[in-house]
């Protein structure tokens, strides 16, 4: 009963950081505020889906693969932010400022 | 539960729908190829919420694969063809 | 609640498919394929067919993605957007 309870919130929580990410990734106005809404909203939100979902894991290597798939975003996730980051910059891409 | 979780796996895959708009407008490359890295983690997502609701623990399996391979098309992206064509 | 899914699943792999056919941007077109092996992959899931779905992971976002992007980029296909361009 409880771990229904705790998948429920933490699962639905989760989805409300995917909807922010996608919703940042949709309105912000350059390449780097949108690396900054997509890596960080989005796997705090796989980690929240991961979590919750770990509650309903019928053995351990289950929960592990849980664990391990969300690292590996995580990982995955920070690499590529580095990447585009600095490959904008040296592209010269200029950063958004705010109309006067 | 199952219902609950059929229902968030119906909101992830609206959210990619979503998402598509950001690959159509562009307007550069980088803006595209974020919009791939988010659709790969929402994928992610969508897959483990499969695996408790399809009760097939082999999905797990395909999540990890996905998570693995999943920053290889960005990597790609930055090392090969954003430095051969000067991010223009 | 999964049939709501696999309707808006094959409505959206459809529309990414037709996108990655009629896009005018090379680059968009193998974004979208990217998308398009994500998406199969969730659908061969859903056919209770997570083998399938490996070998889909590996190819359709590893390897192909991967020989697109890098192909692309030998190409000197840059696309003429510019890197300067203020998003709306």
């Amino acid at each position: 009963m409880l771990a229904d309870v705790l998948t429920l919130a933490l699962v639905a929580l989760g989805c409300w950081f995917f909807l922010s990410g996608t919703l940042g990734l949709l309105r912000f106005p350059d390449v780097y505020t949108r690396l900054h809404a997509l890596t960080k909203a989005d796997n705090l939100g796989l980690g929240l889906v991961a979590f919750g979902l770990l509650w309903q894991a019928p053995d351990w290597p289950t929960a592990v693969k849980l664990l391990l798939v969300w690292l590996l975003g995580v990982l995955a996730s920070t690499t590529a932010a580095h990447m585009v980051g600095r490959a904008a910059l040296g592209a010269g891409q200029s950063a958004w400022r705010a109309e006067p | 539960m199952t219902m609950f979780l059929a229902a968030v796996a119906v909101f992830l895959l609206l959210n990619i729908a979503l998402g598509l708009v950001r690959i159509v407008r562009g307007p550069t490359m980088a803006d595209r190829m974020l919009a791939a890295q988010l659709f790969s983690s929402t994928g992610i997502a969508i897959m483990l919420v499969l695996s408790v609701v399809l009760a097939e623990p082999a999905v797990l399996d395909v999540a990890l694969i996905f998570a693995v391979l999943a920053v290889l098309a960005t990597l790609a992206f930055t090392r090969r063809l954003w430095k051969s064509t000067g991010g223009r | 609640m999964m049939g709501v899914f696999d309707v808006l699943l094959l409505v959206v792999l459809i529309a990414v498919a037709v996108g990655a056919l009629h896009g005018r941007r090379l680059f968009s077109s193998v974004v979208l394929f990217i998308v398009f092996g994500l998406l199969m992959a969730l659908v061969w899931l859903r056919l209770h067919a997570p083998d399938v779905a490996l070998a889909e992971a590996v190819v359709g976002a590893g390897i192909s993605g991967v020989l697109l992007l890098d192909a692309l980029g030998r190409l000197g296909k840059g696309e003429d957007e510019g890197g300067d361009e203020r998003a709306d």
